[in-house]
């Protein structure tokens, strides 16, 4: 029975919190929207989204992505139950960091496939799945070559693959065989996903690049001329990413009333699907607080904040819990009811930033992001 | 017409869609009604869009509202607000033909509704479901004799843009489907003869597995492309020069003359001033009209939406991120006049001159409590 409370207890939260309430009818009056027009006022926010979030967030997943190829190359040479587990454990931390920093669809990452070479999904006709089968099989060893790769299918290149050779059919032959070709051709995926990781950290990181850019909108910026267009792109990146959660990390397995394809969930095959969920939102989540965007709001609305902040941790309670064997996630009513709370926050959460945050800070109600249509 | 379009001329088997019409697209229309919802479902009645035959109705345009909720909104022509018919989700342009009074409207991309009214009141409005392995890119436009609607539609796992037919007369029934020759194709609008069909294809992919993110931004390929309207052949593409790559070309209309006019949305550096707006004719190069710099800047590298004011020769663009609307004459290309407008986001050609609509609720001389959407569609012949 207390089970049964504890999840109702944000289910009912979160339901409740689906109904819009416009910030006027709950503090009386408009917010005053910020001059977005002031190069000072949008400065110090950029400065942090780019510095304190989005640059540390591709450093660290760098750092995991190239530990990763460290701890799957070492278990190649010397296959035991424990340099399996250190490779298990370097595969969470790594698909962790890149969830938190995969929030961010613009910029470097989508350039030069990038993103599609670090996670190729959803694999929605199994390419993905079956191009790494007949890889496996044909055991070409110009396949176990991590610097031939970028010019392989990106299906063959980033964390799908890899799991596939740590999780999939047929991995329980990796313990018994040192150096085998399955395995050394999982060290030359890992150590592909650390190169990406590494062009993204240094494309950040370099002088004069992006990440001055996005500090210093102006006339001769070459990617934002005012505040305004650099506040709309980060708060994009929220919407964009709350949009992907619902519809693209979870939508694409399970919708309610609809027929579940468990398979179809990222990060089943090693059980990470919930954990790489919970830190797409911890991400999202970051980039509010830690990139001071609550300071772009009038102070008299700043529940418009502490709302948002709300549904971000009521995502992030559940999302952690729920089975992650995903067959008997969508399948067990208990935790059925998990995932349906997750999609009517995740539903909540984008109303939230579009609406209510870009309402607030005078973006248009959040209406557009004039990205092309 | 309808029984008049032939096979595509395509590498790839055209898709006419013989066996899987009669059982995909109810299927379709069943989960898409479960999807949207019984409260909307409940407003697609007949006279659920009897707004749309008051003789005061001259403009629709897509919006959403306080609450979050979306719509149709019926307006006059100082834009008064007459009435609003409900959606389900976000639409985005609209295609009206005059000979029947059928107004439809398009999900925004990569959305998979749109929605028929007629203007008489006449029946229920139809709902079409994307076709399996498409989804609507937003835009589409009616043949003259209304009998054919083409719609933008992407063919995602392939990558290429689409123009899905649709029967008018057989209950919007999707009767095949003809290449754009290009990729990422949004507005779409057939010559005043019905023969020719011009795809702004914006060249950027987009996949809905990726929601609305642009995919090959450092390899786009822009292009307009004129199409036979009977039988889907290539006429004529255009594409852009090598150094105009990042120039997405995303909207059209057409002018008196039958010359096309087209707005671009710039992909590549923000300092740079490239030219936003042309036009061109069949067997003719594309022409781009030479802003003066202060112009190009105002339109923040970003024209949402071009329109031509027939009687008057003039041409109107909006920029969103500019703010600005701004008039050509459409015999010289010179600017007549420049206007802030706070997100700026439709423009049609009114009795006058241009209604302009915002993302703040601004219409013409009137303002409402919704967020207008990007098009403004004129309920009548082009003004």
């Amino acid at each position: 029975m207390l089970t049964r409370l504890r999840l109702l207890i944000p289910l009912m939260a979160g339901l409740l919190l689906s109904v819009p309430m416009p910030a006027a009818a709950q503090e009386g009056g408009t917010p005053e929207p910020p001059d977005l027009g002031d190069a000072t006022v949008v400065a110090d926010v950029m400065e942090k989204a780019v510095d304190d979030v989005i640059r540390p967030g591709y450093r660290a997943f760098h750092a995991s992505a190239e530990r990763l190829a460290e701890t799957v190359g070492a278990f190649c040479e010397a296959p035991s139950a424990e340099s399996r587990a250190a490779a298990e454990t370097a595969f969470r931390t790594a698909i962790a960091d890149w969830s938190r920093i995969e929030i961010v669809r613009v910029g470097p990452v989508i350039e030069g496939n990038r993103f599609e070479r670090i996670l190729f999904y959803p694999d929605r006709k199994s390419t993905g799945l079956k191009q790494v089968q007949a890889l496996l099989q044909r055991k070409d060893e110009a396949d176990a070559d991590a610097g031939a790769l970028p010019r392989k299918s990106v299906a063959v290149q980033g964390f799908g693959a890899l799991e596939f050779v740590l999780y999939g059919t047929g991995a329980e032959t990796l313990v018994g065989e040192p150096e085998s070709f399955r395995c050394r051709y999982g060290a030359a995926v890992a150590a592909n996903i650390a190169a990406v990781a590494g062009e993204l950290a240094a494309a950040w990181d370099a002088p004069g690049g992006i990440a001055e850019a996005w500090k210093h909108p102006g006339p001769d910026n070459p990617v934002f001329r005012t505040g305004r267009e650099a506040v709309t792109e980060l708060l994009g990146i929220l919407v964009h990413g709350a949009e992907a959660v619902r519809d693209q990390r979870i939508e694409t397995f399970y919708r309610h009333g609809g027929t579940a394809r468990p398979k179809s969930a990222i990060y089943w095959r090693s059980g990470n699907t919930w954990l790489s969920i919970d830190a797409n939102i911890e991400g999202l989540a970051t980039l509010f607080d830690k990139g001071g965007m609550a300071e772009l709001i009038d102070p008299d609305f700043i529940s418009i904040a502490g709302n948002i902040d709300f549904v971000a941790k009521s995502l992030r309670r559940v999302a952690p819990t729920v089975d992650p064997d995903i067959e008997r996630a969508v399948s067990t009513p208990e935790e059925q009811q998990k995932i349906a709370f997750l999609l009517v926050n995740a539903r909540d959460l984008v109303l939230r930033l579009d609406t209510e945050y870009g309402g607030a800070i005078g973006l248009g109600a959040g209406f557009s992001f004039a990205d092309g249509d | 017409m309808a029984s008049g379009f032939h096979a595509i001329p395509d590498a790839k088997p055209p898709r006419t869609f013989a066996g899987i019409a009669h059982a995909s697209p109810l299927l379709d229309r069943r989960a898409f009604l479960r999807m949207a919802g019984a409260a909307w479902a409940a407003t697609l009645a007949p006279g659920g869009a009897r707004a749309l035959s008051r003789t005061d109705a001259v403009f629709a345009s897509g919006f959403r509202d306080r609450a979050g909720s979306f719509g149709l909104a019926v307006l006059a022509e100082d834009g008064t607000l007459i009435d609003r018919i409900a959606l389900p989700a976000r639409s985005h342009g609209m295609a009206f033909s005059p000979a029947t009074g059928h107004l439809v409207a398009f999900a925004r991309r990569p959305g998979t509704f749109a929605l028929v009214v007629d203007q008489g009141g006449a029946g229920a409005p139809v709902t079409l479901a994307a076709a399996e392995g498409r989804h609507f890119f937003g835009h589409g436009c009616f043949s003259p004799d209304g009998r054919l609607l083409y719609a933008s539609e992407n063919d995602f796992d392939a990558n290429r843009g689409m123009i899905g037919l649709y029967d008018a007369r057989d209950g919007y029934r999707r009767i095949g489907e003809y290449p754009t020759w290009g990729i990422g194709t949004h507005d779409l609008a057939v010559s005043d003869d019905g023969r020719m069909l011009i795809a702004a294809n914006g060249g950027i992919e987009t996949h809905p597995d990726f929601g609305r993110t642009k995919l090959n931004l450092d390899h786009m390929e822009p292009s307009l492309a004129l199409i036979d309207a009977a039988t889907g052949a290539l006429i004529e593409r255009h594409g852009l020069p090598a150094k105009l790559n990042r120039l997405s070309t995303r909207h059209v209309d057409l002018d008196a003359k039958g010359r096309i006019w087209f707005a671009c949305q710039y992909e590549g550096p923000r300092n740079d001033l490239p030219p936003l707006v042309g036009r061109f004719a069949r067997g003719e190069a594309l022409h781009f009209v030479d802003l003066p710099e202060e112009t190009t800047a105002g339109l923040a590298n970003y024209v949402g939406a071009i329109a031509v004011n027939r009687r008057e020769g003039l041409v109107g663009l909006t920029s969103p991120k500019g703010g600005r609307a701004v008039i050509l004459d459409a015999a010289s290309g010179r600017v007549l006049r420049e206007e802030a407008v706070a997100d700026a986001a439709g423009i049609a050609a009114a009795a006058r001159d241009f209604a302009v609509s915002s993302y703040g609720g601004r219409f013409a001389e009137s303002r409402a409590d919704v967020a207008f959407d990007q098009h403004i569609q004129r309920l009548g012949r082009p003004a």
